[in-house]
């Protein structure tokens, strides 16, 4: 975003405050804001798309048999990734505030979140894609 | 804060909209957990995403208790997501009268679309 004249100095320089030097911790920070944001906007996405059967059945269908294409089927492992990275960071996120001690163990903690979202993603991812990975090996 | 008055000599301070916002933030995260992997998983996983059609839909929500799920997976997910953009944008927005145009449009935006998501789930059939 462009700074605009409009603002004082000290304005000016506060957005670097945004990315401290957390190592681990910042990368989580961002990770979680990043992946939310894009779950929210699919969520915006998705009321429209759902709603359309209101209007008429063979319109959502048509609309609907898009997600089965496979462009919308890698966003949707895209989906599906971030969602598990939010839900599992959020649930660190709970732990160290509940129990203050975790955060001795924070670096433990994201690496437990990372792995946990990447060994149930890619075997989620694969069953997503599969019609179409089976669909390209038969021909 | 309050730094006068009888309350400046109580350690904890009053639980103002932020607090509430925090707690509704773990609170809501931790439901949605449940509520919008489950969603995923019946939607993506258990059944191929083409199969989800307008009769599975239908099927679906012929069972008033489906309805209650997506719908409080709609407004829990809504909710959480808006207080989340609103962090956000008091962390990059710091214009005063950018931030309130911003928050009228995201929060404008997205009333309209609860609204009509919860239109949606309510009328069908």
């Amino acid at each position: 975003m462009s700074a605009g004249p409009d603002l004082a100095p000290a304005v000016r320089a506060a957005p670097a405050g945004t990315v401290y030097r957390g190592r681990s911790g910042q990368w989580a920070f961002i990770g979680h804001r990043i992946s939310g944001v894009l779950v929210f906007l699919f969520l915006l996405l998705h009321i429209v798309d759902v709603s359309l059967i209101n209007i008429d059945p063979h319109l959502y269908d048509e609309v609907h048999e898009l997600y089965g294409n496979v462009v919308l089927r890698l966003f949707e492992v895209g989906l599906l990734f971030a969602l598990v990275f939010h839900a599992l960071n959020g649930i660190r996120i709970v732990m160290v505030d509940l129990f203050p001690g975790a955060v001795r163990r924070e670096r433990r903690l994201l690496a437990a979140v990372v792995f946990l979202t990447l060994a149930t993603c890619i075997p989620g991812g694969y069953v997503i894609l599969l019609p179409f990975i089976e669909g390209t090996l038969t021909g | 804060m309050r730094t006068t008055g009888p309350d400046a000599r109580s350690r904890r301070p009053r639980p103002s909209f932020e607090t509430w916002s925090w707690f509704f933030m773990r609170v809501s995260g931790l439901v949605l957990v449940f509520l919008a992997l489950l969603h995923f998983a019946i939607t993506h996983i258990v059944n191929d995403v083409v199969e989800t059609d307008a009769t599975f839909v239908a099927e679906r929500w012929d069972n008033p208790l489906w309805r209650l799920f997506d719908w409080t997976l709609l407004a829990l997910a809504l909710l959480h997501g808006l207080n989340g953009l609103r962090w956000s944008i008091d962390d990059y927005v710091r214009s005063p009268a950018r931030r309130t145009s911003v928050k009228a449009v995201v929060y404008t935006f997205s009333g309209v679309l609860f609204a009509y998501g919860t239109f949606s789930i309510v009328t069908y059939g």
